[in-house]
């Protein structure tokens, strides 16, 4: 029996390193890119700084100011010795001011252009639809980070709404893919919004959960009714712990609400970095099976974005934090739950975001052998982070969905910060990936 | 003291915690009113002298409180003396344990504290829980550093002398304590004075008895012998008494600035008989400003802002009261702050979720009221949350923008709800508005120019801080706290230093050469 078990999961790990394999085929002309990368995010002191920098862009309103403060930061770091460090301080004759700022200016423009599809929906209509055309779906999310008042929370609301207006009609006119466009339990919706409750409601409590509810069930009520007319899909984002409980509560109470029975699709995140991740997972796939939805909610497991914040806010608090403290533990519980997804298909549409080609890996095929059809799991990337690993997962005939920050540079810089910190984690797959470690260790079982 | 830790916070962000925090409530609501006696060598006198009431409902008696008289008070400063001895000749490490075991009857009661401090002094959840957090940390953080104290520093020795450096207590500390931390300030100044091997005498505020009896009631189940700490629940006369007796050798105040100023001078004076000179660690007012710079990001500023200004009623020594806001981005964020003001929940303090609660006493709503009128007239703009529930003392949260310059407004301590916002056209103006104050408590910046923080850091008079992040709620051992100034004697409660301030140091040399050989 046991040796049967071993035998079996043998198996299936050989297959998951033969799709992982294909998935991480080189590819061409990022080499070079990829190590100056590399080598750049090795200096710890100049990672800061550039960071620092990013962060403080948008805030600052000439190039000469954006310059000084680049100045600071490089001083203020212990003064590395690197390319970028001896380009601040160019030769005999210093960079002028002006000329240095407007260099960062450009450079963080073309950073924030890498993760940021677009500043307008309506300007990201073309690059979404090539996307599209591409094989390759793709969510939305509307750049912002906290709503602190009421008129800020109304404003995200009505982004959001027209957003979904905006992208119903370029989609109208995408061509068929079948892929992407049906599962077996039916339609997909091609017109897929991500949104966030601290946006949405300025009320987000986490030692009292109540204040937020109704404020927040009624700006998203609106915009469940808008996805519905429309055929939208409205996918509800999951933030840091704080927010959870509000989250979830809201969320799936308004799914279980009688007008929402037959649409529209919507969807929730689970976090499998959090310790009690299977809990969550247990806790709504048992509501969602008792709401009898004629179309099932599409989980999206994620590993979580905001593993720095929780250990920082729990250490600072004395509290155990809530997330795993290493990365193969999240990694496997990933695949604990990816397995539990997929084993719940069709109550829920199962799609699984990750840059690890081993869990991508481990979820497709443990899928496959489920008997799932082709597009009953979905695969998620981040634009900017994802974009090869999309066309690699949709070569192999699986869907695939980027997901795609819209908005203006100071709206998007904690976002953009968050993505820059995941990319250069030691930690992380991408970072490891470009450092040369064989495929055979990078698909090893975490 | 390297293996301090901060007590938890409870996480309230889970619900089994707050489910367990609304039932401590519930046992608490029914043990009320609590009678407060008068304790006196460990025996207790039971009265009716006055009462303490929930302040978001005034008709609710938290507790009666025996009212010690002067005499009471003198006669616990001699009954101190004579227990002090003996308390003073123990070994700071038995001492220690006995604060400990202390520490340790708070955490084991802490849900019923918390509950008991939302009700008295209309705390908050989070802040009420803060509190006895705070008090178990001063009591093992100072219990620490007595242990340390006690070793003493290594001082320079060469051959033929031997050199020590001891301290010793200084004798009876009085401690006068505030309502607003009603367990945490009580407790550090309480459990200095013990840990140094002082007697004290301890005068809550009128508003908070039944606070101070569980503290001193968790020491006595420690194990602390009796007579070493009286309470003397009372009124302005009992404090006044302890300043003047001359067998108080300490006197440890933490309140308004006019209180304290008294208290500095009567303790000056040197009575008839009286061999030493008493010294008062005094914790005074502020009047905060935070400075915001162009550049600062303005989703964390408003967050930040409306904590320090408006959470607790802004009844925080550290609160913020001037927000110094660089002209370029004045307009922006004081439309944001206004927005996010009208989200501020005032309300009773049990609720969870509550950003504003009573004010502790009717008065504190009319300083409120009568201040910001005034300003009002003088021309500036007064935002206010409208919705403010009627019972209770309950007071607006108000943002005033564009106060007259050199109004009462932004000078005056108001200890309530109220943030004034002024244009600065630089970091620099700020600091000099900032250095024109004579209160020096906390402050606070925005920036994210590292030479703009190095330049405001060096130029700041103020006690504490705070950069890129909220100015209230320092944490023992983190963030040593008090004022400079008129703020206070420059102690810092929580800090390294503290426990000095109850102490006498004696420095013995002795001669170690008998017949020209160093034995």
């Amino acid at each position: 029996m046991a040796a049967g078990t071993v035998d079996r999961r043998d198996e299936l790990d050989q297959d998951v390193v033969r799709f992982g394999t294909r998935l991480i085929a080189p590819r061409r002309g990022r080499a070079l890119r990829d190590r100056l990368v590399t080598s750049l995010l090795d200096d710890q002191r100049l990672r800061d700084a550039l960071f620092r920098v990013v962060d403080v862009a948008p805030a600052c309103d000439t190039p000469e100011a954006l310059a000084a403060h680049f100045r600071a930061f490089i001083d203020g770091t212990g003064g590395p010795r690197g390319r970028v460090a001896s380009l601040a301080r160019a030769g005999q004759r210093p960079i002028p001011q002006r000329t240095l700022g407007r260099l960062i200016e450009a450079g963080v423009r073309r950073v924030a252009r890498r993760f940021i599809v677009a500043e307008t929906v309506d300007a990201a209509n073309r690059p979404l639809g090539r996307l599209w055309e591409a094989g390759v779906a793709v969510t939305v999310d509307l750049l912002g980070e906290a709503s602190v008042s009421t008129p800020e929370a109304d404003a995200y609301a009505a982004r959001c709404g027209d957003a979904l207006g905006s992208l119903a009609a370029a989609a109208e006119g995408w061509p068929e893919r079948p892929l992407l466009d049906r599962d077996s339990v039916g339609r997909l919706s091609r017109v897929n919004l991500s949104i966030k409750p601290t946006a949405l409601t300025p009320f987000v409590h986490p030692d009292a959960p109540e204040r937020g509810y109704a404020d927040l069930a009624d700006r998203l009520r609106p915009l469940l009714r808008r996805a519905r007319d429309l055929g939208a899909h409205l996918h509800v984002d999951m933030e840091s712990v704080d927010t959870r409980e509000l989250t979830l509560a809201v969320t799936l109470d308004l799914l279980a609400e009688p007008e929402f029975a037959d649409g529209p699709s919507t969807g929730l995140v689970i976090q499998a970095y959090l310790r009690d991740s299977e809990d969550v997972l247990d806790h709504v796939l048992e509501r969602v099976g008792g709401m009898g939805r004629s179309v099932p909610p599409t989980i999206r497991l994620v590993k979580g974005a905001y593993w720095d914040h929780e250990t920082i806010k729990a250490i600072q608090h004395g509290w155990t934090p809530p997330v795993w403290s290493h990365k193969h533990e999240s990694d496997r519980c990933f695949e604990r739950l990816a397995r539990r997804l997929v084993d719940a298909f069709p109550i829920v549409r199962p799609a699984i975001a990750s840059h690890n080609v081993r869990s991508i890996a481990d979820g497709v095929v443990y899928a496959r052998r489920s008997g799932l059809g082709p597009a009953d799991l979905e695969v998620q990337v981040l634009r900017g982070l994802g974009d090869d690993l999309a066309v690699a997962v949709a070569a192999e005939g699986v869907r695939v969905r980027t997901y795609c920050p819209v908005g203006d540079l100071v709206a998007g810089m904690g976002y953009l910060v968050r993505r820059l910190l995941e990319n250069s984690s030691n930690e992380s797959f991408l970072v490891t990936q470009k450092r040369g470690v064989p495929p055979s260790e990078l698909l090893e079982r975490p | 003291m390297n293996d301090f830790r901060n007590e938890p916070l409870l996480e309230l962000r889970r619900s089994s915690e707050r489910d367990q925090l609304v039932a401590a409530l519930e046992v608490v609501d029914a043990t009320l009113p609590i009678r407060v006696p008068v304790i006196l060598r460990g025996e207790r006198r039971d009265g009716t002298g006055f009462e303490s009431v929930d302040p978001g409902d005034p008709d609710r008696v938290v507790a009666l409180a025996a009212g010690a008289t002067s005499d009471e008070a003198a006669t616990a400063v001699e009954a101190a003396r004579e227990a002090g001895m003996a308390w003073g000749r123990q070994p700071a490490r038995d001492r220690a344990n006995v604060l400990f075991r202390a520490a340790g009857e708070l955490r084991r009661r802490r849900y019923e504290l918390a509950a008991l401090a939302v009700r008295e002094c209309a705390k908050p959840w989070p802040e009420a829980d803060a509190d006895v957090c705070e008090a178990i940390d001063f009591l093992e953080y100072y219990a620490s550093g007595a242990i340390e104290l006690e070793s003493g520093p290594e001082l320079i020795q060469l051959p033929g002398e031997r050199n020590t450096l001891q301290h010793r207590p200084r004798g009876v500390a009085a401690v006068i304590a505030p309502w607003n931390f009603p367990f945490a300030i009580a407790a550090g100044m309480t459990a200095a004075g013990l840990a140094t091997g002082n007697a004290v005498c301890l005068k809550p505020a009128e508003q908070s008895p039944a606070c101070a009896l569980a503290l001193v009631e968790a020491l006595e189940a420690a194990g602390l012998p009796g007579g070493v700490l009286a309470l003397l629940p009372g009124l302005g006369e009992v404090g006044a008494e302890l300043v003047r007796n001359p067998g108080v050798h300490t006197i440890a105040f933490t309140g308004s600035g006019a209180v304290g100023l008294e208290i500095i001078g009567n303790a000056a004076t040197v009575a008839p008989g009286q061999r030493h000179l008493k010294r008062v660690v005094a914790e005074m007012g502020g009047k905060n400003c935070v400075i915001i710079d162009a550049d600062a990001d303005l989703d964390d500023v408003v967050p930040a802002l409306l904590a320090s200004a408006f959470g607790f009623g802004g009844q925080k020594c550290s609160a913020a009261s001037r927000a110094l806001i660089h002209q370029q981005v004045f307009d922006g964020l004081s439309s944001r702050l206004r927005a996010a003001l009208e989200t501020l929940l005032v309300g009773p303090a049990e609720t969870f979720g509550v950003d504003v609660p009573p004010l502790i006493e009717r008065s504190s709503c009319d300083r409120v009221e009568r201040m910001v009128t005034e300003a009002a007239t003088e021309g500036a703009q007064v935002f206010r949350v409208e919705d403010v529930p009627e019972h209770g003392f309950f007071a607006a949260p108000t943002i005033v923008e564009g106060p007259a310059e050199g109004s009462p407004i932004t000078r005056e301590e108001i200890f309530g709800p109220v943030l004034t916002l002024e244009p600065v056209a630089s970091v620099e103006a700020a600091c000099e508005l900032v250095e024109a104050q004579p209160y020096a408590l906390t402050g606070g910046l925005f920036s994210r120019n590292p030479d703009v923080i190095s330049e405001v850091v060096r130029r700041t008079p103020v006690g504490n801080l705070y950069v890129n992040r909220a100015i209230t709620g320092a944490m023992v051992g983190r963030q040593p706290f008090g004022g400079n100034r008129l703020s206070g004697t420059g102690t810092k409660a929580g800090g390294p230093e503290y426990l000095l301030h109850f102490v006498e140091p004696v420095v013995v040399t002795e001669n170690t050469v008998r017949h020209g050989l160093a034995l």
